[in-house]
């Protein structure tokens, strides 16, 4: 029987914005004007025609309302949440980022914060948390036991690091992170999310990472 | 307008990979994966149940009458308690029976801590119940001390008193915050959220970490207080209970709360002790026990506070009961500050200690309960058994005694008013 | 808590006091009526059970639950000690005294496999439903995780046999500030001998 993948429907960068502008660029030359997003190296920069200003800056805007108003998944699972909602309230607030309404469904929500411990048990409700959360979505590996297990590395039923199951853009280590640190990850998102780099588009399921042993559960 | 045929079902895209997989070891000869129910929970159990009951309980609870319905609320959820999934049988709006189904934080930590020495087993108990690390801490310290036959000297004694009483206090704003949040309102979390941050930067001043202090050692607690932390807490003293009292009377007699948590989940005092409650949620049904009073450990014996109970036993009772559990924690911390004695802050012991082989036993009055350590030594550098019994665990029993007959908007608040941290109900 | 011998003399064994803990052993099987026994006497009176744990003692030994009770009447904690066989691990449950310990012994059956027999609720409650052994058992042992990744060995640093351990015998006793930056003649290299550190540490 046939197999059929979903395919994207994301509005792929405009490659009709190769017409010659009126102001003849130098394809190489990075464009000053960018650069206070970031965003001087943007493969559809360089290009300041009048005519061209509203469909190839399109691109640059859609990706800085993605940026600037990424919705997080409430996906706190262990002690990491505790410091994630510590960055989410008063003192170190992720609102001024955009990122105040915690979603309660994926339906909603861009981000995944995985925040705690990933264990074998919480392994396949999060991985169906992160296939019903519509594209472009993104994830972010909070704390160390997301990373890589953390201090739980020797357990018999803690998954060493959600990148087992699941693609991730941005590591945050810590145990917890602070929520500085959590915002500096936060912000290397935004960078991706404005160079469209993030992992979710090009993920390969490579399958189990080592080998899997006779009833082994990790 | 296409015509959908009825007749062909579009597989879920879980599934399409899944198929494929099975294809292709089909085709490699090898047998396939998803046959059975596999050991990741979740992607097999879809269904409620998707497996015939077990034991008499199960068949009880997954029974279904005429108009009831199971729903699950999932691991995943708003209530920001963790990860619990609680199957819920209902008919109508009206909550008939329930069943907690826990283990998606389980991380191993007894196993873990008895391939640890004893001071590496202090850093694993942190993340148990991670509001009130502190505690989790001084149990297991307390019971090695015990095993290694030392007492930590007094200054020790006493700061670690005051971190502890530091601890519960926030973790008792928390849970005004979260039932406050359960139930809609988003403000008074913010303000337990300030509060926190101001205890947990003091606290890191003195420890160095934000949330799973390291602090504790066996003999003592790791570092002395610095500058950094006396002025820390001398200016969050001098306006905490303004604070509280702030946060106290915005939700103390606003009518949505009194309406929703007063007669809600009233749970009488003899139910409760069967049960294995213990903590706020004991004393709140009436029952003065409190671990500090009734077995006193550390320095509790020289403080002087009374055991503060409530009568009625429902959720109104156990906010309050944290309330004033806050503000006696208060007072205990002014009577260590003025009490407290200049010293060493960590016994002579060795690095890896080797105590004789015994058994101890070690219960701390921890901001959900009883939180106790029972502890076997073999006389070598790990310890042989470490168990842990954790008063969320045990308190979460209370719920299919409290929640039937409630409406399923009232099931969170009851929960909340519980104030189990996940982190210590599955270890 | 010499009360305790006199009611229970026939199933005591192995008493033991310490300043603020009794502690005596009994067999699997009278587990309920000694429990009752100190639940409802009067001067006795432990009406609480604050902890209930299983401790596996070796696979050629046998399991021991372990009560843990609290009485007002008694300032020391009572600490019963039930011996349960490793070859059939069933013991009576005490769900009908006090109704908190079905957690507990669900937790004991999960990690342990102890059978508590009369238990009305007894599945797994930490792992998953169809988890198929025993996690904390003597003999229940994960294979390391480095060593069966089918990258094992890739990385020098997980084969021995490419450490060069000579570059920490011949190491000055001081590496910081960088040799580069340091103005002062280096220091000898310690030689490697045998410290208290060694001997404190585990085999």
């Amino acid at each position: 029987m046939a197999v059929e993948r979903p395919t994207t429907n994301l509005p792929q960068p405009t490659s009709e914005a190769g017409t010659d502008p009126i102001i003849i660029p130098d394809a190489a030359r990075s464009d000053e004007l960018l650069q206070p997003f970031g965003m001087e190296e943007h493969p559809q920069g360089g290009f300041h025609g009048l005519l061209e200003v509203i469909p190839t800056k399109a691109d640059y805007v859609l990706d800085l309302i993605r940026a600037n108003s990424l919705w997080p998944l409430l996906s706190g699972l262990s002690c990491c949440a505790i410091e994630m909602m510590s960055t989410a309230t008063s003192v170190n607030d992720i609102d001024r980022f955009g990122m105040f309404p915690f979603r309660a469904s994926p339906r909603q929500a861009d981000v995944l914060i995985v925040a705690g411990t990933l264990t074998t048990k919480m392994a396949g409700p999060l991985v169906r948390l992160w296939e019903q959360m519509p594209e472009p979505k993104w994830c972010v590996a909070m704390g160390t036991c997301t990373t890589s297990g953390g201090r739980f590395k020797r357990s018999y039923s803690v998954v060493q690091g959600v990148d087992r199951v699941m693609p991730v853009d941005v590591y945050v280590p810590g145990c917890p992170p602070r929520p500085e640190g959590l915002i500096y990850g936060m912000m290397k998102l935004h960078e991706l999310v404005k160079q469209r780099r993030g992992e979710w588009s090009t993920y390969v399921d490579r399958g189990p990472q080592r080998t899997r042993w006779e009833g082994d559960v990790r | 307008m296409t015509k959908t045929d009825p007749e062909v079902r579009i597989p879920d895209p879980i599934e399409l990979d899944r198929l494929e997989e099975d294809r292709l070891r089909a085709v490699a000869g090898l047998t396939p994966l998803h046959a059975g129910s596999g050991e990741y929970a979740g992607f097999d159990q879809v269904g409620i149940p998707d497996r015939p009951p077990q034991t008499e309980r199960e068949r009880e609870v997954y029974s279904l009458d005429e108009g009831e319905m199971l729903i699950n609320m999932g691991p995943q959820h708003p209530s920001t308690h963790g990860v619990m999934r609680l199957v819920v049988k209902v008919r109508g709006e009206i909550v008939v029976d329930i069943d907690p189904v826990l283990g998606y934080l389980h991380r191993g930590i007894e196993k873990l801590c008895e391939n640890a020495t004893y001071t590496t087993v202090l850093t694993y108990v942190d993340p148990m119940d991670y509001l009130s690390t502190m505690h989790n801490e001084h149990a297991p310290a307390i019971a090695f001390e015990k095993l290694y036959g030392i007492r930590p000297p007094r200054r020790a004694e006493y700061i670690r008193a005051l971190v502890v009483e530091l601890n519960r206090v926030f973790s008792h704003g928390l849970m005004m915050g979260f039932l406050a949040l359960d139930m809609g309102g988003l403000t008074p979390i913010l303000y337990a959220f300030i509060n926190r941050d101001e205890i947990v930067d003091m606290l890191s001043a003195i420890s160095g970490q934000r949330m799973l202090f390291n602090f504790f050692r066996v003999g003592g607690v790791n570092f002395d207080t610095n500058d950094e932390f006396l002025s820390r807490l001398g200016t969050w003293r001098s306006h905490v209970l303004t604070n509280i009292e702030m946060n106290e009377h915005m939700i103390t007699d606003n009518e949505i709360f009194r309406s929703r948590t007063i007669g809600m989940g009233t749970l009488s005092g003899a139910d409760a002790i069967s049960l294995g409650v213990t903590g706020p949620n004991l004393r709140a049904s009436g029952v003065p026990f409190d671990i500090r009073k009734a077995h006193p450990y550390s320095i509790y014996n020289e403080l002087e506070f009374d055991v503060i109970t409530q009568q009625g036993g429902d959720s109104y009772a156990r906010y309050l009961q944290r309330i004033a559990e806050i503000k006696q924690s208060i007072h205990l911390i002014d009577q260590i500050i003025d009490k407290m004695p200049h010293g060493p802050v960590q016994a002579q012991v060795p690095g890896i200690i080797r105590p004789r082989p015994g058994r101890a036993y070690a219960a701390v009055e921890s901001p959900r309960g009883l939180y106790s350590v029972y502890s076997i030594s073999d006389g070598g550098p790990t310890p042989y058994r470490f168990r842990m019994r954790d008063p969320s665990f045990i308190s979460l029993q209370a719920m299919p005694k409290l929640m039937p007959g409630r409406l399923v908007a009232d099931t969170m608040a009851i929960m909340a008013s519980l104030d189990p941290v996940m982190g210590g109900v599955d270890k | 808590m010499r009360l305790l011998t006199e009611r229970l003399g026939a199933d005591l064994r192995d008493l033991w006091t310490d300043e603020d803990t009794v502690e005596f052993a009994i067999d699997g099987d009278r587990n309920v009526e000694v429990l009752t026994l100190l639940r409802d006497d009067e001067e006795l009176a432990f009406f609480m059970l604050a902890d209930e744990a299983a401790v596996d003692y070796g696979v050629d030994a046998h399991f021991e639950v372990v009560y843990h009770l609290f009485s007002w009447k008694h300032p020391a904690w009572l600490r019963v000690r039930a011996r349960v066989d490793r070859s059939d691990p069933r013991i009576p449950t005490v769900t009908h005294l006090w109704e908190g310990a079905t957690f507990h012994e669900r937790e004991m059956y999960d990690m342990m496999g102890i059978v508590f027999t009369g238990n009305r609720d007894l599945r797994r409650i930490y792992m998953s439903p169809d988890y198929r052994s025993f996690p904390q058992r003597r003999d229940f042992v994960l294979p390391d995780d480095a060593a069966d990744s089918p990258a094992h060995g890739v990385n020098p640093l997980e084969r021995p046999e490419t450490w060069d351990l000579s570059r920490f015998r011949d190491a000055p006793a001081v590496t910081f500030p960088p040799s580069s930056e340091r103005d002062d003649a280096p220091a000898e290299s310690v030689t490697g001998g045998e410290t208290l550190a060694d001997k404190s540490r585990p085999r």
